[in-house]
């Protein structure tokens, strides 16, 4: 079951990623995002928050264990927007 | 012959009969005729600038570029060959010359009418150190660079190739353009020096190649200066035995010409085939027939020595300075003066701040079974990663989102091994055949080219075109998943709308046949099957000319079958 956010999320990360090969439907809401599944590295968590603060006006610390628990996968993603969006 | 080729400028001999062009339809112009061109030049040049001048030069037949060259050496100018006639280019360059001279936008040619008969030649002088010419290097590593070429170098280079591989009485047929040095030694100053004809047009097709020689007489023989990209594509199914002994020998250039085309070029047109290796900087290097195996000669008087790093250092008289220079290349050399060339040194990438051997992730790709050849690139305008161009067999291309995506992930699991995951290439781009430009180069065009979609959202993903004739073409395309048009058709099913099918095949018409003119409207277009984001097709196009209109067949052929056929009605090209 995908929320409305769920998507959206999806659609950010592919964009802001430039994810070539992968359409929302490829990414699995408890997969992990990074190394295995989607295969992501640090440098598009350092992408990806500029994006979530763009977008959402999330402010994250890069490289705190609060981060990483946040982007573990979709669903803690879309967790994080829910609770700390002002946009 | 004791004088050099240029100094013997066997064009102006009082030999008004002698043939120095070559045509399959006729006699060909004569020597006469090809003077009279240049007194008409001549004049069309007084009336633009005083001697001493440096003219933008493009012009597409090998003879009336030649006379056009002439005339202008002959008066004391100079001339810049711009690499391509893209109004980019073009524009790039005219701050640098005084006008452009040829069949370009705005191009001065000499007015037929203004014929004088009975007027001759200006002759001038060649100093061996007078600017000859710029060109442009073909842009395999970045941007094209631009050379100056003095007549000495020009003269020792024509010398050397003139004692190797004399052309007594030839005909030299071309395949490649004279815009870059390997094209303009071997199909235009060669025959001119060497006063012997040359064919009036380019060949620019095999089929025409087959034809040509035909219709050589039977003392007739011929040379033909090719590249890797005809020669690989030579067809077995025209009849080549029954015009095989008309050719004298065949030279390739631009890049190695693979072993079997190689052997196949050999045994369809029964000549041999000499490769040339040099580059628009360093001129002729070496040559070799792989006949003989794949070891190479130094041309005469070119030194060539190996450094601990298997760096080649060249000495070169075609060179600006007399020194030992290091190139990008290694070499192993052999005992016999012969050497292997082992490819270029390493290139070196950062990625993410990582530093990276895009030589060994080449090499790690196509140890894949499936991977016939592969290229890891940055670019430029995606930086902070990785892209790979990756040639397959065609029942190993993906053909749809699901395909492509188990094979990347596939290629991505092998890459992991060895390398870490910033670094592994992130836009792929999967080819039936190696993308190169006319040179035989995956220049830096063909690569933005590739990667344009990327940029660009309303872009198929452009994988590679074929032009067996001019007026048809077969493009490989993609549908990006990240398609903009894909947005909105149908909730939760994405497919590409019909009218962008047309929209696509309306643009690669205009890019591939020259198509310019007004388009009018479409016919019997239908839509059998819905494409789909990630999907694999072939784009055929053809354009033929009636009586008040043109007409662009298109069709979209996939896996699944036909998705897009129909036909674009455009007005008739206005004659410019």
């Amino acid at each position: 079951m995908t929320t409305e956010l769920e998507r959206e999320l999806k659609q950010l990360i592919i964009d802001t990623l430039e994810l070539e090969d992968v359409t929302p439907e490829d990414i699995d809401p408890d997969e992990p995002l990074f190394v295995e599944g989607l295969g992501l590295d640090s440098i598009d968590a350092l992408e990806l928050g500029l994006a979530l603060q763009k977008t959402y006006g999330i402010q994250l610390q890069a490289d705190s264990d609060d981060t990483r628990r946040h982007f573990a996968n979709l669903r803690t993603l879309a967790t994080l927007v829910e609770e700390r969006r002002v946009k | 012959m004791t004088q050099t080729p240029l100094q013997s400028a066997p064009w102006r001999d009082d030999d008004p009969a002698r043939r120095i062009g070559w045509s399959p339809a006729g006699p060909g112009t004569t020597l006469g005729e090809f003077q009279r061109r240049i007194v008409a030049w001549q004049a069309l040049l007084d009336d633009l600038a005083a001697p001493g001048a440096h003219w933008l030069l493009h012009e597409r037949d090998p003879l009336t570029f030649a006379a056009a060259l002439i005339a202008l050496w002959e008066r004391g100018d100079s001339a810049l060959l711009p690499a391509d006639d893209r109004p980019e280019t073009l524009a790039g360059v005219d701050r640098l010359t005084r006008a452009r001279l040829g069949d370009v936008p705005g191009g001065h040619r000499p007015d037929a009418s203004r014929d004088k008969a009975g007027e001759a030649p200006r002759w001038g002088h060649f100093d061996p150190e007078r600017r000859a010419l710029s060109l442009y290097t073909s842009g395999s590593t970045g941007a094209p660079q631009r050379l100056d070429k003095r007549f000495r170098q020009l003269d020792a280079e024509l010398a050397t190739h003139r004692t190797l591989w004399p052309l007594a009485g030839d005909v030299t047929i071309s395949q490649v353009s004279h815009q870059h040095i390997y094209g303009l030694l071997f199909a235009i100053l060669r025959p001119l020096c060497e006063a012997a004809p040359l064919a009036e047009t380019t060949c620019r097709y095999l089929e025409t190649l087959h034809a040509w020689l035909g219709a050589l007489v039977p003392a007739e023989r011929a040379r033909l200066i090719s590249a890797p990209p005809p020669l690989e594509r030579l067809p077995e199914s025209l009849d080549w035995a029954a015009v095989g002994d008309r050719l004298s020998a065949v030279y390739s250039s631009g890049a190695p010409l693979p072993a079997e085309a190689g052997a196949r070029v050999r045994r369809l047109l029964g000549a041999p085939v000499r490769e040339v290796y040099g580059s628009s900087e360093t001129g002729g290097i070496a040559w070799r027939d792989q006949h003989d195996g794949d070891a190479w000669h130094p041309l005469p008087g070119i030194g060539v020595r190996d450094d601990g790093e298997q760096r080649l250092w060249l000495r070169s008289p075609f060179l600006e300075t007399a020194d030992w220079q290091r190139q990008a290349d290694r070499i192993e050399p052999l005992a016999d003066g012969r050497f292997r060339l082992l490819g270029r040194t390493d290139r070196i990438a950062k990625v993410g701040g990582k530093r990276v051997s895009l030589t060994a992730m080449d090499r790690a790709l196509a140890a894949d079974p499936r991977v016939r050849r592969a290229s890891t690139l940055t670019l430029p305008r995606h930086a902070t990663r990785l892209g790979a161009i990756v040639q397959l067999d065609a029942a190993d291309l993906p053909r749809d989102h699901a395909t492509r995506r188990a094979l990347v992930a596939s290629l991505r699991r092998q890459l992991t091994a060895a390398f870490e995951t910033t670094v592994i290439p992130r836009y792929w781009r999967f080819v039936a055949a190696w993308p190169t430009n006319a040179q035989g180069k995956l220049s830096a065009e063909r690569i933005e080219r590739l990667f344009r979609d990327l940029h660009d959202r309303r872009q198929p993903r452009w994988l590679g075109v074929e032009t067996p004739a001019p007026d048809e073409c077969r493009i490989a395309l993609e549908v990006p998943e990240r398609l903009a048009y894909l947005d909105g058709h149908f909730p939760d099913h994405p497919v590409v709308p019909g009218v962008v099918l047309v929209q696509w095949a309306c643009d690669l018409a205009r890019e591939h046949l020259g198509l310019s003119a007004p388009f009018t409207g479409m016919e019997r277009v239908k839509f059998p099957l819905l494409l789909l984001p990630g999907e694999r097709v072939t784009l055929s196009l053809a354009l033929a000319a009636h009586d008040d209109h043109q007409r662009l067949m298109f069709a979209f052929d996939g896996a699944r079958g036909c998705h897009a056929s129909g036909r674009a009605r455009f007005a008739l090209e206005e004659v410019p």
